[in-house]
C-alpha cells in the first residue's frame, strides 16, 4: 500500500467516523402518524366504600364513569373480570405491573365515604400505569342524591386530564318527549342527563311543543308551544317551574335560541307568507328586526362570540344556509352542494367551539346530519338515513346529538355521533324522543 | 554452565504473550457481537423487500437502471426460479472443461460502461484492480470467493460466460452426477452470484441502487422502520378531532444501547390550534414509547446512530 493510498483510506474512514457521528447529532426526526384511531385501555376499580352501606352508591359511581368513557369512544374501560389487583386502599400506590399486565394505560381508583353530616364524600386518582404518575386527583362533597352528577365531574376530570379537552358528561340535555299512537302523539318537554338519567318532565302534554333550547347558564328553557292562538316562544324556568311568552307578535313566532350571552333570544316572526329574524333584548323586552326578505328565514343561532349567525333561508330559490352579522345586514349563502344541486340544508347550529356549523340534509331521497365550516367549506356528511333531523352539539363541540325517525309506525330516537363520524350511539330515553338540545356544562356554569 | 538469561528479553516475550492474549480476547469479543445486524423480517413489507432486491445496497444511488449484463433473449426471468436455472447451468458448467466463450455475450459486455459505473457504485470498498473484472463478483463477496476457488480463471469473463451458460444449455445437467466436494462448494458459492445476473432490455453492468424508483437506500436503515413500527403499535392517541393534522409533539428518545430508555422521553417541542390537546397527544406519545420497550432488535453496532432518537408524532391521517 502505497503512502497515498494509505492517507486515502485513513481520510475515508474518518470520514465516515465523523459523518456517523455527524448524523447522529443531526439525524432527521423519525415521523408517527397513526391512520387509525383506537381508544385507550383504561381500567376503572369499583369506588371503595368507606363503610359496607357506602358500597352500592361506589359500585354506581363506577359504573356511571364506565359508561361515560365508553360511550364518547375515545376510551376503553377493560372488564373488571381481567382485573389482577383488587384496589382495597386508593391511598396506596397500585402495584402497576399488575395494570401492565391487561394492557391498561391509565388506572382509576377511587373512595365514596359517607360523612357524620350525611354528606357524601367522593375521592379518586388517575394514574398514568406507564409511567407510575399519577395525573389527577380531587375529592368532592355532596348529597347523597347527587352522586351520579359527581360521577359526571368525575368523569370529566378524567376525559380533560387524558384528552387536553373540555369534557361534556356533565351536562343534560332537554327533548321532545313522545308518546301515544302517531295521530294522537302527546309531546312533553322533557330533560335528562347527558346519559339518559334522571328524566324529568316540564310540561304535561296538553299542548304541542317544540324546539327546546337552553340558554347559557342551563337554568332556562325557550322553546315553541302551540296553545291557544297562535303559537307562541316561551321561556322556562327550570328551577321554578315558571314560564312566559316572549314577546308579544301578532303572528307566529318559532325556532328560539338564546345569544351566547343569555341577554337576548333570536327567533322567526311570521308574517304573511314569509318569515324574518327577529332579536329581543331580555331585559328592555325591546325587539330589532334583523331580516326583511320575502322568503322564509328561520331556525337562527349565533357563533358563540356572539358577532354573527347562522340562519335558514329559501331566498334562493331552496332552503339554504346563510351567515350574516349578529346585527343584520348582508347574508352570504354558505351551503353549496357538491353532488346534489338539488339538495336542501336546514336547521344550521354552530358549534360552542366556533369551528363548525352542524345542519341537516336533504337529498337524494335521505336526510343527513353533516358539518361545515363557517365559510362553507369542509362539509362532511357524518350518518344518513330515512329521517335525520335536528343536530345540536355537546358542550365541547365534539359530540353531536340528533334524533332518527325510522318511518312507519314507529316514533324517533336520538343517537349521538363524534363530529368525525364515528362512534354513533342511541340515547336511552324513556319513549320516543325528538328535537333534542345539549346544555352547556353544568359544573362550569353552577360555579 | 552459566546461563546467561537476558531479563529484557523474558520481560520482552511475557509482555508480547500478554498483548497477544489480550488481543485474543478482545477481537473474539468483538465478533461475537456483530451477528446482531440484522433485524426481524417481519417488520420490512413486502414492497420494501420486493424494491431492496431489486438492487444492491452498495450500488450508487442515482443510477436509473436495474443492474443487467445480459440482454434478454426469450423471456425476463428476474425472479426465484430463473435463477435456479441459471445456478443450475453454472454448475455444469464448471463441471465440464469450459464452455466456449459465447459470442453474443462478449461484444455485449465489452460495449457496456461498467468500469465506470462499477467504480461509482463502490468507490470506497475496492480501488482499481475489480475495475476491469466484471462488477458483479466486485459486489458480491461471495462472488469474488467463488471466482478465486475458480482456478480456471478464463481471462475474459467468467461470470458472464455462466450468465450465457444459463438459457442455452439445460438438458446436459442429468449427464453429470459424479461426486466431487470441491464442485458442491462451488455450487453453494455460486448461488449468491447467480443472483445478480438478471436480464433485461439494455445492458447495465452497474449496480443500481434497487428500481428507478425504489426505496433500498432507506431499507439500509432498518432500524428505524423497526422502532417507528414498534412505537406506533402502543401509541393510541385521544384526539381525532377537527384540525387533528395541526396537532404535533417533537419528542427526543434517549436510548442505552441495550434498546431500553436511558431516560424519560424528552418533549421538546408541542404544536395545534389547542396546547392542551397538544400537551395530550405529547403525553400518549410518551406513554406509547414507554410502554413499548425494550426495542431489543436496535442494532448495538450502530449504537452511535440511535443514541439519541428525536421522533415526531402527529394526526395527519387521523380523520
Amino acid at each position: 500500500m502505497n503512502r497515498r493510498r494509505f492517507m486515502t483510506l485513513t481520510g475515508s474512514t474518518l470520514a465516515m467516523l465523523g459523518g456517523g457521528h455527524a448524523f447522529a447529532q443531526g439525524q432527521p426526526r423519525l415521523r408517527i402518524d397513526p391512520t387509525e384511531f383506537q381508544p385507550v385501555p383504561i381500567a376503572i376499580t369499583n369506588f371503595v366504600p368507606g363503610s359496607p352501606s357506602d358500597g352500592d352508591v361506589g359500585n354506581g359511581v363506577t359504573q356511571v364513569i364506565t359508561n361515560n368513557l365508553k360511550r364518547s369512544g375515545l376510551f376503553a374501560p377493560i372488564d373488571q373480570a381481567a382485573f389482577i389487583e383488587r384496589i382495597s386502599n386508593i391511598d396506596v400506590a397500585p402495584q402497576f405491573q399488575n395494570w401492565k399486565t391487561i394492557n391498561a394505560q391509565a388506572l382509576v381508583t377511587g373512595r365514596m365515604t359517607r360523612q357524620p353530616d350525611g354528606r357524601l364524600k367522593a375521592e379518586f386518582r388517575l394514574w398514568d400505569v406507564v409511567s407510575g404518575q399519577q395525573l389527577a386527583g380531587q375529592q368532592y362533597f355532596t348529597s347523597p342524591e347527587y352522586w351520579r352528577r359527581i360521577a359526571h365531574i368525575i368523569s370529566d376530570q378524567i376525559y380533560e386530564r387524558m384528552t387536553g379537552e373540555k369534557g361534556y358528561f356533565d351536562s343534560r340535555v332537554v327533548f321532545v318527549d313522545e308518546t301515544g299512537p302517531k295521530e294522537r302523539r302527546v309531546k312533553r318537554l322533557a330533560i335528562m342527563d347527558q346519559d339518559g338519567a334522571n328524566v324529568r318532565y316540564l310540561t304535561r302534554g296538553s299542548d304541542l311543543v317544540l324546539t327546546p333550547r337552553f340558554s347559557p347558564n342551563s337554568q332556562e328553557i325557550t322553546y315553541m308551544e302551540f296553545g291557544q292562538g297562535d303559537p307562541k316562544v316561551y321561556l322556562y324556568n327550570i328551577e321554578t317551574g315558571q314560564r312566559e311568552i316572549v314577546g308579544n307578535f301578532p303572528g307566529m313566532t318559532f325556532a328560539p335560541r338564546f345569544s351566547p350571552d343569555g341577554q337576548r333570544v333570536i327567533m322567526s316572526l311570521q308574517q304573511g307568507g314569509n318569515s324574518n329574524l327577529f332579536v329581543m333584548d331580555l331585559r328592555s323586552r325591546s325587539t330589532t328586526r334583523l331580516t326583511d326578505t320575502p322568503a322564509i328565514d328561520t331556525s337562527p343561532s349565533y357563533s358563540p362570540d356572539g358577532t354573527r349567525i347562522c340562519f335558514e333561508s329559501d331566498r334562493g330559490g331552496r332552503s339554504q344556509i346563510y351567515v350574516m352579522a349578529a346585527g343584520g345586514g348582508a347574508a352570504q349563502r354558505i351551503s353549496f352542494s357538491k353532488d346534489d344541486t338539488n339538495a336542501t340544508y336546514s336547521t344550521p347550529v354552530w358549534s360552542p367551539r366556533g369551528d363548525y356549523i352542524a345542519f341537516t340534509r336533504q337529498g337524494g331521497g335521505q336526510f343527513s346530519i353533516g358539518v361545515m365550516k363557517p365559510d362553507g367549506s369542509g362539509e362532511r356528511l357524518l350518518t344518513s338515513g330515512f329521517h335525520n333531523e335536528g343536530p345540536t352539539f355537546s358542550p365541547n363541540g365534539r359530540v353531536l346529538m340528533f334524533f332518527r325517525d325510522p318511518g312507519g309506525n314507529g316514533g324517533p330516537s336520538l343517537y349521538s355521533v363524534d363530529i368525525s363520524g364515528r362512534n354513533e350511539l342511541k340515547v336511552p330515553t324513556p319513549g320516543f324522543a325528538s328535537d333534542p338540545a345539549w346544555s352547556p356544562l353544568l359544573s362550569s356554569t353552577s360555579g | 554452565m552459566k546461563v546467561n538469561i537476558d531479563k529484557t528479553l523474558v520481560a520482552s516475550i511475557a509482555l508480547h504473550v500478554l498483548v497477544l492474549g489480550w488481543g485474543l480476547v478482545t477481537f473474539s469479543s468483538k465478533a461475537y457481537i456483530a451477528p446482531e445486524e440484522s433485524l426481524p423480517v417481519d417488520i420490512i413489507s413486502s414492497d420494501q423487500l420486493a424494491k431492496m432486491m431489486a438492487g444492491q445496497k452498495t450500488g450508487k444511488k442515482e443510477e436509473p437502471k436495474p443492474k443487467v449484463e445480459k440482454i434478454a433473449e426469450a423471456k425476463p426471468e428476474e425472479d426465484a426460479v430463473g435463477k435456479v436455472t441459471e445456478k443450475k447451468e453454472l454448475i455444469k458448467t464448471n463441471s465440464t472443461p469450459e464452455p466456449p466463450p459465447k459470442p453474443v455475450e462478449k461484444p455485449v459486455e465489452k460495449k457496456p460502461e461498467p468500469p465506470k459505473p462499477v467504480t461509482e457504485a463502490k468507490p470506497k470498498e475496492e480501488p482499481k484492480p475489480q475495475e476491469k473484472k466484471p462488477d458483479p463478483a466486485k459486489e458480491d463477496p461471495i462472488a469474488e470467493l467463488q471466482k478465486k476457488l475458480d482456478t480456471k480463471k478464463p481471462p475474459p469473463k467468467p461470470v458472464e460466460q455462466k450468465v450465457a451458460a444459463v438459457q442455452p444449455q439445460q438438458q446436459p445437467k442429468p449427464k453429470e452426477r459424479t461426486f466431487d466436494p470441491a464442485q458442491i462448494q462451488r455450487d453453494l458459492d455460486k448461488r449468491a452470484t447467480t443472483r445478480h445476473e438478471l436480464t433485461g432490455s439494455a445492458l447495465n453492468a452497474s449496480a443500481s441502487l434497487g428500481a428507478a424508483t425504489g426505496t433500498a437506500v432507506a431499507n439500509v436503515a432498518t432500524w428505524r422502520g423497526a422502532f417507528q413500527g414498534a412505537v406506533k403499535r402502543c401509541f393510541t392517541p385521544t384526539y381525532n378531532g377537527q384540525d387533528a393534522d395541526q396537532y404535533e409533539a417533537d419528542i427526543d428518545i434517549p436510548m442505552k444501547i441495550d434498546g431500553s430508555l436511558a431516560a424519560e422521553p424528552i418533549v421538546v417541542a408541542v404544536r395545534g390550534p389547542s396546547r392542551s390537546i397538544a400537551q395530550a397527544v405529547a403525553e400518549s406519545a410518551k406513554r406509547a414509547i414507554v410502554q413499548c420497550q425494550v426495542y431489543s432488535f436496535m442494532p448495538k453496532q450502530q449504537y452511535e446512530s440511535w443514541k439519541l432518537i428525536p421522533m415526531t408524532f402527529g394526526l395527519k391521517d387521523m380523520l
